[in-house]
C-alpha cells in the first residue's frame, strides 16, 4: 500500500491508470495480463497441505482443484502409485463424493484417493515419530504467490518514467516493496521445525512500568489537544459534553456516583456500634437518639454514620473526668 | 507574621482557577471580599461536621448541663470563619452582596444584562 501512495504523489498519470478502470490503456491491459499469467501452481500445493490435515471435507475445495489443474495432472499420477491399500469404506465414500460432484468424476476420485493415501502416510509417520524429511518439507512449501495488483504495481514502477520538476529522473521508491518482500519471505509460510525454539522470555513476567514522566504527560496532553477536532454537529457536541461531565448520561440513573454497597440493615440497625458506651445513663439515652436519627438518614453512607458515632465515643472518652465529677 | 499572612493572601488571590472550558476564563477572583468569602466557605465546609456534633450536644435537654457548657466553650474555640453564618451569597460575577438571585447566583444587574441578550436559558421578559 505504500507503493501506490508514493507513486500517486509523483506520477499523476500512473495513479490515473490504476484508479480508473474504465479507461484501460493498452499498458494497463498488458499489466493485467502479466499479473494473471502467473500459473497457480502454488495454489495446488496449498490445497494439498490443507487436505493433509483434514479428512474428506476438502472434497468441496477440490471442485476448484480440477478446474485450475487441468493442465497439470502429472503430480497426481505419481501419488496414486504410493502407499498402502486404503480402508475400503473410505474408498467407497470417496467414490460417492466424486460421483456427487458435478465435474470430472474419475479425476476427482483419483485425486481423493491420492489425498487419502497421503493422509494415511502422514499419520503413520507421526505415529512412528518419524524424522523430519527435508524433501517432504520442501515439497510442501508453497511458492510465494503475488497478488496481481501488487505485481501490476511493481511492473508499472519499473516501466513508468518519473520526472522531477528539474526534469531529472527520480529513482522509484522500491525500498518499501523490497523490504516487504524480504519480510514476507522470512516469516510467511509453514513452520519447518528445524530449529529448536528459543527459551521463553522472562521479560514478560516482570514488566514494571515506571510512572509516566512529566514529559509523557505533556506529550499526551498535546496529542489530545491536536486530535480533538471541534464538533461537527450537535450530536458530537453533546458527546463531548457527556465526556466532560457537563451532561448527564441518558437514561438518567439516579444512583450515579453513589456506590453504596451496604445493605439496608447496615443502615438501620446501628445498635451494634453502641457497645463502647455505658449501658445506662443520659449518655446512652442521647446516643440512642443519635442512632435513631442516623437510621432515618438516607443521605449518609454507612461509613459516615459509623464515623459519626465514633466521634461521639471519642468525645465522651475525653470528657470522662468531667463526667466522674458529676 | 503580618507579612506572611499578606503573602499567603496575595498568593491566594492570584490563584489560577482551573480552566477546562474553552470559553472566557477569569484568572482572579473579582475582589478581596469575594476571596474572603471563598475562604469562609472552605473553612465552614471543613468544620461542618464538628460543629454539627458539638451543637447536638449543646442543644438537648438530656445531657447534664456541665457537659453542655464544656461544649459551648469548645465551639467558641473553633476559628471564627468556620461558622456558616458568616457566608454571604455574593454575586458570582460582580461580587455584589445585595440583590443576588439565589437560583442563578447573579446580581440583579448582571441577570438583567444576560436575560436581555438572550443568554439565560428559559428566561423571558414578563408580560401579562
Amino acid at each position: 500500500k505504500d507503493k501506490p501512495a508514493a507513486s500517486k504523489d509523483s506520477t499523476p498519470e500512473g495513479a490515473a491508470k490504476r484508479q480508473e478502470d474504465g479507461a484501460e490503456t493498452p499498458k494497463q491491459q498488458l499489466l493485467d495480463i502479466i499479473g494473471n499469467m502467473k500459473v497457480e501452481v502454488s495454489y495446488r500445493k496449498k490445497l494439498q497441505q490443507l487436505k493433509a490435515s483434514e479428512n474428506k471435507k476438502q472434497a468441496i475445495n477440490k471442485v476448484e482443484g480440477p478446474n485450475s489443474e487441468g493442465s497439470v495432472p502429472q503430480g497426481t499420477a505419481e501419488d496414486t502409485q504410493r502407499g498402502k491399500p486404503l480402508n475400503p469404506e473410505l474408498v467407497k465414500a470417496a467414490s460417492a463424493v466424486a460421483s456427487f460432484l458435478p465435474h470430472n468424476k474419475k479425476q476427482t476420485e483419483s485425486e481423493l484417493l491420492a489425498q487419502l493415501r497421503r493422509h494415511e502416510e502422514t499419520t503413520d509417520k507421526q505415529k512412528k515419530g518419524g524424522a523430519i524429511n527435508i524433501r517432504n518439507v520442501i515439497s510442501e512449501m508453497a511458492v510465494k504467490r503475488q497478488s496481481p495488483a501488487q505485481r501490476g504495481a511493481r511492473i508499472t514502477g519499473r516501466l513508468s518514467l518519473r520526472l522531477d520538476e528539474d526534469g531529472q529522473r527520480i529513482r522509484p521508491e522500491r525500498s518499501s516493496a523490497q523490504s516487504t518482500d524480504s519480510r514476507r519471505s522470512l516469516k510467511v509460510g509453514k513452520r519447518l521445525n528445524i530449529f529448536t525454539k528459543t527459551s521463553t522470555k522472562p521479560e514478560h513476567t516482570l514488566e514494571t512500568v515506571s510512572s509516566p514522566t512529566i514529559w509523557d504527560l505533556e506529550f499526551a496532553k498535546e496529542v489530545a489537544a491536536v486530535t480533538a477536532q471541534p464538533p461537527r454537529n450537535g450530536f458530537e457536541e453533546m458527546i463531548q459534553w457527556t465526556k466532560e461531565g457537563i451532561l448527564w448520561e441518558f437514561p438518567i440513573d439516579n444512583e450515579v456516583g453513589m456506590e453504596d454497597d451496604a445493605e439496608f440493615h447496615e443502615h438501620i440497625f446501628l445498635e451494634k456500634h453502641l457497645e463502647g458506651f455505658p449501658k445506662e445513663g443520659p449518655i446512652r439515652h442521647f446516643m440512642e437518639l443519635v442512632v435513631c436519627g442516623l437510621s432515618k438518614n438516607p443521605y449518609l453512607s454507612v461509613k459516615q454514620k459509623v464515623e459519626h458515632i465514633e466521634w461521639f465515643q471519642k468525645y465522651f472518652e475525653e470528657k470522662k473526668e468531667l463526667l466522674q465529677e458529676i | 507574621m503580618a507579612a506572611a499572612a499578606l503573602s499567603w493572601a496575595l498568593r491566594a488571590a492570584r490563584q489560577v482557577l482551573p480552566s477546562p472550558c474553552p470559553g472566557q476564563v477569569r484568572s482572579y477572583y473579582v475582589d478581596w471580599r469575594m476571596l474572603r468569602d471563598v475562604k469562609r466557605r472552605r473553612m465552614a465546609y471543613e468544620h461542618a461536621d464538628e460543629r454539627l456534633r458539638i451543637n447536638a450536644i449543646r442543644k438537648n435537654s438530656i445531657l447534664p448541663r456541665e457537659l453542655q457548657e464544656a461544649a459551648d466553650k469548645e465551639i467558641a474555640a473553633l476559628p471564627r470563619d468556620s461558622c456558616p453564618v458568616r457566608i454571604r451569597n455574593r454575586c458570582v460575577l460582580t461580587s455584589r452582596p445585595r440583590g443576588v438571585r439565589r437560583r442563578w447566583r447573579l446580581s440583579r444587574i448582571v441577570f438583567r444584562h444576560f436575560a436581555d441578550h438572550a443568554q439565560m436559558s428559559g428566561v423571558q421578559r414578563a408580560m401579562w
